[in-house]
């Protein structure tokens, strides 16, 4: 397990082809797992038993944890998040945990505290981003 | 958690049986084959827990195997995925309280240990049921509750084909919420 000396997700050490790859937040994959549970559910001849645990367990967590519940609000999110310069994983992160402070956004992602500079602009976003939560929430 | 979506190329078998000259029922043949075979998988140390599969890119042309008739196409394939990484902050579900530590859920993971001497401020309390409760009286660490915490280790463990993580909660913003 060499690789874990190296990985660390709060530097964002993690692994190349993770750092290329497409991030999706937890609101994303719960309409992606419910789409799939309709097209199991049509599809089988045995409805009874094709989710695998791991399915079953990721949709309870992410529906669960998801704090907008519809598509548009998440679409919403995610364009506003991207207009500062954050790496998918980053932007996954804050997506996900919602924090309300600069403060608490730091210490969810520490790699963010390379970026000073930027720590300016991304306060208006994050703002908006917990008025959209709170507005669309209903766990 | 972070879900990625990541391409993953495998090789598909698909026994004679189900050889067929439509190309459709090839074709689902092939889609059932790699759901299913995604499912057994359950995880991989290099890429995580196998969620769900999202597209299938590419099918390559078929290798006949001569001694067994099996047919092996090359499939690509892009999969929603997660993996927990050292350093990242998660959500879990407490599972069990134990004196030496609690045991917590957080979506496919299920092996989830936060040890008591990360909790310095809690004290353990077995009175109608283990809880972990603040000096203050404040919160509580009980089954059942939700906690945030950060990851210090993962670890691959063949045998059950999972990760098992160790967590703390020393730290801004950790604890329970």
């Amino acid at each position: 397990m060499s690789a874990d000396e190296d990985e660390n997700a709060a530097e964002l050490k993690i692994g190349e082809e993770f750092l290329k790859a497409k991030c999706l937040m937890n609101c994303e994959v719960a309409l992606i797992l419910d789409r799939r549970l309709e097209q199991l559910q049509q599809m089988s001849d045995d409805p009874t038993n094709q989710m695998s645990q791991v399915f079953e367990k990721s949709h309870q967590y992410v529906k669960r944890f998801s704090r907008y519940k519809n598509q548009d609000a998440v679409k919403q999110v995610r364009e506003i998040l991207s207009r500062n310069k954050l790496a998918e994983f980053e932007l996954c992160v804050l997506g996900n945990l919602c924090p309300e402070t600069v403060e608490e956004a730091i210490a969810m992602v520490p790699s963010l505290k390379m970026e000073d500079d930027h720590m300016l602009l991304d306060m208006d976003p994050l703002t908006n981003m917990v008025q959209l939560s709170s507005s669309e929430c209903s766990c | 958690m972070v879900f990625l979506d990541i391409e993953i190329n495998e090789t598909v078998i698909i026994p004679p049986s189900e050889l067929n000259p439509s190309s459709l029922l090839l074709r689902k043949a092939i889609i059932l084959r790699l759901l299913n075979y995604i499912s057994r998988k359950k995880a991989s140390e290099e890429h995580g827990y196998y969620v769900a599969v999202r597209t299938l890119n590419t099918v390559g042309d078929g290798e006949v195997n001569g001694l067994t008739g099996d047919v092996h196409f090359p499939v690509s394939f892009n999969c929603a995925t997660t993996k927990p990484y050292k350093g990242e902050i998660l959500i879990g579900t407490i599972d069990r309280v134990r004196r030496q530590g609690i045991f917590l859920i957080s979506g496919p993971i299920q092996n989830i240990f936060l040890s008591e001497k990360t909790m310095k401020d809690y004290q353990f309390n077995n009175i109608e049921e283990p809880v972990f409760v603040s000096a203050n009286g404040q919160s509580k660490f009980e089954k059942g509750g939700n906690v945030r915490f950060r990851i210090l280790g993962v670890k691959w463990i063949e045998s059950d084909r999972e990760f098992q993580v160790l967590g703390t909660i020393a730290g801004d913003f950790l604890g329970p919420v």
